[in-house]
């Protein structure tokens, strides 16, 4: 079976004093994959401006916006066709070898192979006094730890937006016990980095039901490398595996990869962004 | 010939005898290479050396050939001190010198490659991944991606000194933005100027050829599929301290010089404003560093850069000199397994000696420097322009004990040597109108492109103008000499 879905990103700017000139760069367009694949793709913005496709420094696809006549208001909206295969999360064949598994983590071509998404960064940088706050069992699998751990972020964080911010550490994260998807997956992360299992920041969309549309952001969650098979998505914020819901955009260390939207704006002064996202599924 | 006491510009000329002097040997004879020069300039009196030093000191400031000190609290244009007795070097002692600092940029070049592609050399554990990974230098945005020709530092400035065996050391490979190489095109004009009758005892080899040169290598890592390139230089603007160098770098290579502004991206494309309208760019020479080139992708507040660059980068429309990411290869640190990285990947054994570093990552290296400060200099290994450097023996006791915790603190972030005796060379002193013994080391410059590779045959002999001082970078004060390279 295959599933057709419809995303509408919408960001609206308002600036304090005009905009002289400003550029943005977009990370918004979902990849093409084994799983996904996209039909069709439009921007649009208010303002007379030049919209061009490009990558960054990843070789994601981005969406850069040159506007150089003076503005104080700016809204853009994207538009996203594709066609998504429904995937069986427990896909991949089953077999795990504990001790093989375990010793491949331990080899140091692998730790070199995998360094980027073994080595901390500023934002999956736990304390050092809970360092150990969650540890793999070796008598399980790498996937039954990684399950765990899912389960264990979901129970010890609490959904709860506007606590933290994109920049929150984990030193405070951990405290307050509170966050938003961005948090769970970057406390995912640095566990399974701290217990030799390389991880990766993902950033995209959740359909969050069947018609099912609101108020909701961009959705983060995180890809871990399962030795011998592959990278395997984990959604900490849900307690589930990564499904057919969920529509990719990037991937990277950690949020700092992959902003939705960067921005070079010529002007002094305050500004305001709202953005708003629709996934919705189609026949 | 010994040198002569009674000759008034050499009165107060006092040898000292542990260190290396390029004029005298150790029985205070004159090195046959400096003969015909010392009889030369003995001929003059100091009054006729003491007005030929102001006319070159206002000749450099009049051409605005200035740079800026960063430390000063009041930035300011200083000129960089010009000397008028010139470094010989014999063509044999040269030979070795080029092929050394040849091999040392192929075998960085191909330790960059390896690096952002496989990293077999860390695989093998020749290179420990923590110099890479913890590298402040180091660009994931490059991995995995081929810079057009392969190259990666185009431009190599090579410190190097005589210790007092005699020998040249590599100091350090400077492959992010390596400066200088205009001083040495100016000291040569003005020693012409001052004193050209010398120029008619020595053949030497000429160093205004390093601009065609450098066009000629930046034009052979051109983007596929362009047939003529367009080159410019890109410059952080008039208040870099470098900024002089820039200018002439562009205008003797006949090539537009820009600043971030000048230039934009539209389709992955990169255009130069001309008020002809906008021109196509092939190969940017970038004196930006990497985290200013393009606001989008590295800092957002960068003012320097151009956005969208990066990306018109690795789509391969435009080439960068040098490289991103070149950084991680002049690390004080990777510089410790030169001869190693020399080894791995050319299978010849080193040509320039390496200065003998302990890690203060590794254990027993560390215990060693705790033990030793007095012996050592103490380096950061991610600052240049000699910033942040301790020599042991010239640290009071509670420096010392300063310098021991900030290593404990951050292990990787230092390296130690044994100090080092740079060779001395005669130098003309103001404050005393006579020539003195100062330290000198030696810069040079190397250019690696596609198929071609070129060593400026002459180089910056920059002089540590303090006496007894061995820190000759233009930052901390120290001036330059015109170097010569004989032909035979």
């Amino acid at each position: 079976m295959s599933l057709h879905y419809r995303i509408k990103y919408k960001s609206k700017n308002t600036y304090e004093n005009p905009v002289s000139e400003a550029y943005w760069q977009f990370l918004v367009t979902p990849e093409n994959n084994e799983t996904q694949e996209v039909l069709y793709s439009n921007f649009r913005t208010t303002v007379d401006a030049r919209i061009e496709n490009s990558i960054n420094g990843y070789n994601f696809e981005t969406t850069r916006i040159h506007c150089k006549k003076p503005f104080d208001k700016i809204c853009f909206e994207a538009e996203f066709r594709l066609h998504k295969k429904d995937i069986n999360p427990f896909g991949f064949s089953p077999i795990f070898n504990n001790l093989l598994d375990y010793n491949l983590t331990e080899n140091h071509s692998f730790k070199v192979e995998f360094d980027n998404f073994l080595k901390h960064t500023e934002l999956t940088k736990l304390p050092e006094n809970i360092k150990t706050i969650h540890k793999f069992n070796k008598e399980f699998t790498v996937f039954e730890n990684l399950n765990n751990l899912n389960n264990w972020v979901y129970n010890y964080l609490q959904f709860k937006i506007g606590v933290t911010k994109v920049n929150t550490l984990l030193k405070e994260i951990v405290v307050s016990k509170q966050g938003v998807c961005q948090d769970f997956s970057h406390l995912f992360c640095a566990i399974s980095r701290e217990n030799n299992i390389p991880a990766r920041y993902v950033s995209g969309y959740l359909h969050q039901g069947n018609g099912y549309f609101g108020d909701s952001q961009m959705h983060a969650w995180v890809e871990a490398f399962l030795p011998n098979i592959g990278w395997i998505g984990f959604d900490p914020t849900n307690n589930i595996l990564v499904n057919h819901n969920h529509i990719k955009v990037c991937h990277g260390k950690d949020y700092n990869d992959c902003p939705p939207i960067k921005g070079i704006i010529y002007a002094s002064g305050k500004n305001e962004t709202t953005h708003s996202v629709e996934v919705s599924q189609q026949q | 010939m010994k040198y002569n006491k009674s000759k008034p510009i050499f009165s107060s000329y006092q040898k000292n005898s542990n260190l290396f002097d390029e004029i005298f040997d150790e029985n205070e004879n004159v090195r046959p290479t400096y003969k015909k020069i010392l009889e030369l300039y003995s001929d003059h009196s100091i009054q006729d050396f003491a007005s030929l030093n102001e006319k070159a000191k206002a000749s450099f400031f009049n051409q605005g050939i200035t740079f800026q000190v960063y430390s000063d609290k009041k930035a300011q244009e200083k000129i960089f001190p010009f000397d008028l007795f010139p470094r010989i070097i014999e063509a044999k002692e040269w030979d070795t010198i080029e092929k050394g600092v040849i091999q040392r940029s192929k075998a960085l070049n191909l330790f960059l490659w390896d690096v952002y592609h496989d990293k077999n050399i860390i695989k093998e554990g020749i290179v420990p991944i923590d110099l890479i990974n913890t590298s402040a230098n180091y660009l994931h945005q490059m991995e995995g991606f081929d810079p057009p020709g392969g190259i990666y530092n185009h431009i190599s400035g090579t410190d190097l000194i005589k210790h007092s065996d005699g020998k040249y050391y590599v100091l350090e490979d400077n492959i992010r933005c390596p400066s200088g190489v205009s001083y040495v095109i100016c000291n040569r004009n003005a020693l012409k100027r001052a004193l050209f009758g010398v120029f008619n005892h020595y053949e030497i080899h000429t160093v205004t050829d390093y601009a065609e040169n450098l066009l000629e290598m930046l034009e052979s890592v051109k983007p596929k599929g362009v047939d003529s390139p367009n080159c410019v230089v890109i410059t952080p603007g008039v208040y870099n301290s470098a900024y002089y160098e820039h200018c002439y770098l562009a205008k003797s290579s006949g090539i537009e010089l820009v600043e971030g502004r000048d230039l934009f991206v539209e389709n992955d494309f990169v255009y130069m404003k001309t008020i002809n309208g906008p021109e196509k760019v092939d190969v940017i020479y970038r004196r930006i560093d990497d985290l200013f080139i393009d606001p989008l992708e590295f800092r957002k507040d960068s003012v320097l850069g151009v956005p969208g660059l990066f990306a018109a980068y690795k789509r391969g429309n435009v080439t960068l000199v040098n490289a991103p990411g070149t950084g991680v290869a002049d690390d004080k640190a990777i510089y410790t397994y030169m001869p190693q990285i020399i080894k791995y990947y050319l299978n010849e054994e080193p040509i320039l000696n390496n200065v003998h570093t302990y890690h203060c990552s590794k254990p027993e290296d560390l215990k060693y420097i705790l033990e030793n400060v007095d012996k050592l200099v103490i380096k950061p290994v991610d600052e240049a322009g000699g910033y942040g450097i301790s020599i042991g023996n010239r640290l009071t006791k509670e420096e010392i004990e300063k310098v021991k915790k900030a290593i404990k603190e951050n292990p990787r972030k230092y390296i130690a040597q044994p100090i080092m005796s740079l060779s001395v060379h005669a130098t003309y002193i103001d404050e005393t109108s006579s020539f003195e013994q100062r330290h000198v080391d030696l810069r040079t410059y190397t250019l690696l492109g596609q198929d071609k590779e070129f060593v400026l045959k002459g180089g910056l002999t920059r002089v540590a103008l303090q006496k007894g001082n061995l820190i000759v970078n233009s930052s901390q004060g120290g001036g330059s000499k015109d170097t010569w390279v004989l032909k035979k």
